[in-house]
């Protein structure tokens, strides 16, 4: 009889167990999906520029398995100036134009603005080893490989 | 707005000309969505350019469009845009319609170009490689929906897309244009998938040029490629969304069967 309660028990504990992990995980996946169409919010009402004279560039984030390749699109960037720096679980990314570049002609938005520089933060879903970084740049791209 | 000639409503779309468009034979249309690396539009921005074509129509739809209104010279001009000239018509947008409203766009333009007695379709875009950074030579491939469309590309050294997955809204338009049974090329150009790539652009431009038989010059469009990326960041990141929606990464996916 004991050995009956104590199988029951064993068995609602596991349930009990996998229930909690299911509500976990269903909870996590939620928060990580809000958070990204969060970020997609933000990011499609943020500006690729501002009016202080920086320009956003484009960049895209692939996991790799062992690694994450992060590639940024840097037309018209100086290869020289390009500064790449790491804190925590952020990537800030500047780099200086080789000319200075401004809308007025191609669109009333923008004004008057020059623009002199590329800024970004990026954010990643870890900490960053600076040691365990590589950055290669080439033809107005720059491409960092990040290993876990 | 420019003055309209001829307005036509087919479903929640608009079709609107501002003058006859009369074509010589053998026509061509080429259509230009946002895509993969905007290689399609990037191609079409710098054929209108190079051929001086004139801005002849739009489309537009208040259900499927951004509500947008595209401002050019101080004149209002729809999202998507028509231009011509001899025997081209190009139909060229940078915004992307709603997943919806694709299907209906494609038997749209499908039908318009049937009516408008256009001979070839040519559909410029890319096909995203995960090696791009790397890659200087690209490659293009083509699919062609009839053996008349081929014939065209008999003088080009361009491959065949023998096996894999299309996605996203050139894969309707072939679909669509092969139904309506016209002679349709489409064009795949190894290019980035998420970055402006004007040297994808140029390729393709290069094949058009000797399908259609006219020179364009593509000296520019390269000299001018980092400014042309720079100006592009805004469309490509309007079309990043419409193109995770489309399922796109199912492009580097390799079919079971062939």
């Amino acid at each position: 009889m004991d050995e009956d309660f104590e199988r029951l028990f064993k068995r609602i504990k596991e349930i009990e167990r996998n229930l909690r992990e299911y509500i976990e995980d269903e909870f996590r996946r939620a928060i990580g999906k809000f958070r990204e169409d969060m970020m997609h919010i933000e990011g499609m009402l943020a500006p690729m520029w501002h009016y202080e004279g920086y320009l956003r560039p484009l960049y895209s984030i692939v996991d790799k398995g062992s690694y994450y390749e992060i590639y940024i699109d840097l037309p018209k960037a100086d290869e020289q100036s390009i500064d790449i720096r790491f804190r925590g679980n952020m990537m800030y990314v500047r780099a200086r134009l080789k000319e200075e570049i401004g809308f007025s002609g191609l669109s009333g938005r923008g004004g008057e603005t020059k623009f002199h520089e590329y800024r970004e933060v990026v954010e990643l879903p870890f900490n960053i080893d600076p040691q365990k970084v590589r950055v290669v740049a080439k033809r107005g791209f720059v491409k960092v490989l990040i290993y876990k | 707005m420019l003055e309209i000639y001829r307005e036509e409503w087919i479903g929640d779309f608009v079709i609107l000309e501002y003058k006859p468009i009369e074509l010589q034979r053998p026509s061509y249309a080429i259509i230009s969505l946002p895509d993969t690396g905007l290689v399609g539009v990037i191609s079409a921005w710098h054929i209108i350019k190079t051929l001086q074509l004139s801005e002849v129509g739009g489309v537009d739809s208040y259900v499927y469009l951004p509500p947008i209104v595209v401002v050019s010279n101080k004149i209002m001009r729809t999202p998507i845009r028509v231009f011509s000239g001899s025997n081209i018509l190009v139909i060229y947008s940078e915004f992307m319609p709603a997943q919806q409203g694709l299907l209906h766009l494609s038997k749209i333009l499908a039908n318009y170009l049937e009516r408008k007695g256009i001979d070839y379709v040519l559909l410029p875009s890319g096909v995203p490689i995960q090696n791009r950074f790397e890659v200087e030579n690209l490659k293009t491939y083509y699919l062609t929906t009839t053996s008349k469309a081929l014939e065209l590309l008999k003088d080009t050294d361009i491959l065949p897309f023998e096996n894999g997955l299309l996605a996203g809204t050139y894969a309707l338009l072939l679909k669509e244009f092969s139904r309506a049974k016209l002679n349709t090329i489409l064009l795949l150009t190894e290019s980035f998938l998420e970055f402006p790539d004007p040297e994808a652009s140029a390729k393709n431009i290069n094949i058009i040029s000797k399908i259609i038989g006219r020179s364009i010059d593509v000296k520019e469009l390269l000299e001018q490629a980092e400014a042309i990326r720079l100006k592009a960041r805004d469309a490509m990141k309007n079309t990043l969304r419409g193109l995770a929606q489309m399922r796109k990464d199912v492009e580097y996916a390799v079919p079971l069967y062939t």
